[in-house]
């Protein structure tokens, strides 16, 4: 089973296509829609690749998709022959809640609604997994510990237990893989791209009736900036929008490579232009578009039509995240870095010279120490070393001049502390020198 | 200023009207006004679509969120839309919108016994009112009438099954396109054409017809008779500048004028079929009102009246 599968919900067939598309088949297994585009500036949310999205077009179906991702569990089974075992779920308890899911035989059933923290399983480990043989069953219920797995999806999404899937590994132990389903709709920050690699994120959701509109009642699906054109001389993609808008108008699936070949097996701008001119079009592809927001003609005309597009699957909801308190790594005692452990974002070296360029040194000290690290230290002010509290005295106290009498206590980043111990251990001797004490 | 009023009369002309299609005129007032028709029409007139959806089987191919997404787009009649309550605040139900006032249950059974793969249409849904069915896109004039032809919603094939109750609720399509009762609505400014007839006289017939072709639309033809070019379907003009740009390359500019004129607009209306697109037109001037009376009524206008004065005054009536 694959352990991450993407699908489109209303795939379609490219309007424009090329020999090699239909010799490798892609115009039998599209992976796109064709959406029509307006090249055009709006909002100011499509700069840098951004696109506007039709809300409407959202809601009919466009861009959905079905994210499939598995899950497995494994029966173990341990040396001194006992092994984990999957129980009848609690009806009753603090957990019961979490557990709804969950059928008689400990599992989820396939077709149920899973959130996030619910258990999938409800899985017991034997504690004692060593030592000499004993027979697997009639250990007591008290010799299992429960280990239950819980799913881990997006956080307020409510994801679909598709299938579950019985099947022995290879040590022939019972291995349990559930397939979980989430259809997502578009939203701000997913990622799409035409087949030029004009990849671009969705901007701005925005309503139908604000979209603009020309006078046959076309309203585009997406609007693109122009801006992408100029540096990336994706001609391929202006031609795909004329050959696509010359399909539509003419029901011909059009070739779109870049030069009429002597085979007649493309169609070349011009004769695409002429098949536009001939269904009322104007010759270069652009339209008479109207603002939906003031009901007036826009200035310029705008290149509209359509262009097949293909949704990434770089989606926000597998990506955003944001920390306020959370897990430390050990060592440094400094937040964990990474989304997968629910990580700090970091003020990196540039992030602070430009800090330190601007003078804000408060923020620096409170995003470098205070919301970091921070950690109290004892020093002496004599021989400049770090020192230790004594609790039961009540007093700081420096371990190598082996009195409390000139000690102050300080704050210091843990990181900053644990270089100094560092140090000492290589020979170095740091020693502090306090200028207020 | 007072006693002076901007108020303007707009006059409808209807040029065409069928049952999902409506062309009409609009005349004497101005973009503002023509443009919060159109916004109306798409985003604010009621209907009645699927709202939830109760799988109890589906055996089929698709998902159930698939399934419930297309039942959601069936266009279902709503007539009663209007005199509906939106679920959310209907008093009956206590929100939950499942009472008769604010909703429509529907029940589809469907399971495929034979070796023939089964559709499951829009006509398999039984609704519990007869005022809020599926659409029936059945063509009257007889042509493949005979069949029954609804939206199909799944296939399903020997042994496969779909079986589910969905309740249709009232809403708008700014909440979710479902709602919107509108496949098109657009409209255009009416095009004023000029020909300046002394120019045009200048041509020979030959430059006249390249002239009249270079149109990608066929706005102007040649009189057969007296040769004259005549303007044959003004509203065909796509403000394409075409043929402004063929008499300045024939090096005679001001051969022909246009102007769109900015108080009167041509309306093409098209509706899902949820309700007539005559009933549309005036289900959404009824919300337009019912938007300006909220404006109008609203305890701070008179607040507002010391802010904008005049406006404020005007726009109660005043």
């Amino acid at each position: 089973m694959d352990s991450l599968l993407y699908l489109l919900v209303y795939p379609q067939r490219p309007l424009l296509t090329t020999r090699t598309i239909e010799l490798v088949g892609y115009d039998k297994l599209g992976a796109g829609q064709n959406a029509t585009v307006a090249v055009m500036s709006y909002s100011g949310y499509d700069i840098e690749d951004a696109i506007v999205m039709n809300k409407s077009s959202l809601d009919r179906g466009f861009g959905r998709c079905i994210v499939m991702k598995k899950f497995s569990a494994v029966n173990q089974r341990y040396e001194n022959n006992a092994s984990d075992r999957i129980v009848r779920p609690l009806k009753v308890g603090h957990d019961a809640e979490r557990m709804q899911i969950l059928d008689d035989d400990g599992l989820a059933a396939p077709g149920e609604i899973i959130k996030p923290n619910d258990i999938y399983i409800n899985k017991e480990s034997p504690i004692i997994t060593k030592g000499p043989l004993i027979s697997p069953v009639g250990l007591p219920d008290s010799a299992y510990k429960p280990s239950r797995q819980t799913f881990k999806g997006p956080e307020g999404e409510a994801s679909v237990v598709d299938r579950v899937a019985l099947c022995s590994d290879k040590n022939s132990n019972l291995c349990i893989k559930f397939l979980i389903r989430h259809t997502r709709r578009p939203e701000v920050g997913d990622k799409f791209s035409s087949r030029h690699g004009q990849k671009g994120v969705c901007g701005t959701i925005i309503q139908q009736e604000d979209f603009p509109f020309s006078e046959r009642g076309i309203c585009p699906d997406l609007i693109m900036n122009p801006h992408g054109f100029p540096s990336r001389m994706t001609v391929g993609k202006m031609i795909e929008l004329l050959g696509g808008k010359a399909g539509v108008s003419c029901g011909r699936f059009h070739y779109g490579s870049a030069f009429g070949e002597p085979s007649g097996h493309a169609d070349k701008v011009e004769t695409i232009s002429k098949t536009l001119v001939k269904h009322g079009f104007s010759y270069s592809g652009k339209d008479f578009i109207y603002s939906g927001i003031t009901g007036c003609p826009l200035q310029a005309y705008i290149f509209m039509g359509p262009i097949y597009y293909q949704k990434l699957k770089h989606m926000v909801l597998d990506k955003m995240h944001a920390r306020g308190s959370g897990p430390r790594v050990m060592l440094t005692r400094q937040p964990t870095e990474g989304r997968a452990r629910n990580g700090g974002l970091r003020v990196g070296e540039m992030e602070r010279d430009c800090l330190i360029a601007y003078g804000a040194s408060m923020l620096i000290f409170e995003r470098l120490m205070v919301s970091s690290d921070p950690f109290e230290v004892q020093v002496c002010r004599v021989c400049g070393l770090l020192g230790y509290y004594n609790h039961k005295l009540k007093i700081g106290i420096c371990s190598t001049c082996k009195n409390g009498d000139n000690i102050s206590t300080m704050k210091l980043p843990y990181a900053c502390k644990l270089l100094f111990q560092e140090l000492q251990a290589m020979n170095v001797v740091p020693r502090l020198k306090l200028t207020e004490a | 200023m007072e006693g002076v009023s901007y108020q303007r009369f707009p006059k409808i002309k209807i040029r065409e009207v069928k049952d999902d299609y409506a062309k009409f005129e609009l005349r004497e007032t101005d973009a503002s006004m023509a443009n919060a028709l159109r916004r109306v029409m798409i985003a604010e007139v009621p209907t009645v679509a699927i709202d939830l959806v109760e799988i109890e089987v589906n055996s089929s191919v698709l998902n159930d969120e698939f399934i419930a997404h297309r039942l959601g787009l069936i266009p279902l009649t709503s007539e009663r839309a209007m005199a509906m309550r939106f679920s959310r605040d209907c008093d009956a139900c206590d929100g939950d919108g499942q009472c008769e006032f604010c909703s429509v249950e529907f029940h589809l059974r469907a399971k495929c016994m034979t070796d023939e793969t089964l559709d499951v249409t829009s006509k398999d849904l039984i609704s519990s009112d007869h005022t809020v069915v599926p659409v029936d896109f059945s063509d009257s004039s007889g042509y493949d009438s005979a069949d029954k032809k609804g939206i199909i919603i799944v296939k399903l094939r020997r042994g496969q099954e779909l079986r589910l109750r969905a309740i249709a609720r009232k809403g708008i399509g700014k909440d979710h396109a479902k709602w919107s009762p509108a496949a098109t609505v657009t409209f255009m400014y009416e095009p004023e054409i000029h020909i300046n007839e002394d120019l045009m006289e200048s041509l020979t017939l030959e430059e006249k017809t390249s002239w009249v072709e270079s149109s990608p639309t066929k706005v102007f033809d040649i009189d057969a008779s007296s040769q004259q070019v005549v303007v044959a379907d003004a509203e065909a003009y796509t403000y394409d500048d075409e043929v402004l740009k063929k008499a300045e390359a024939m090096g005679k500019p001001g051969l022909v004028e246009i102007y769109a004129k900015e108080d009167s607009f041509i309306f093409t209306v098209e509706s899902t079929g949820a309700i007539k697109a005559s009933q549309l037109v005036l289900n959404a001037i009824d919300v337009l009102k019912q938007k300006l009376d909220a404006v109008r009524l609203s305890e701070d206008t008179v607040e507002a009246d010391d802010q904008f004065g005049e406006l404020g005054a005007h726009m109660r009536g005043g």
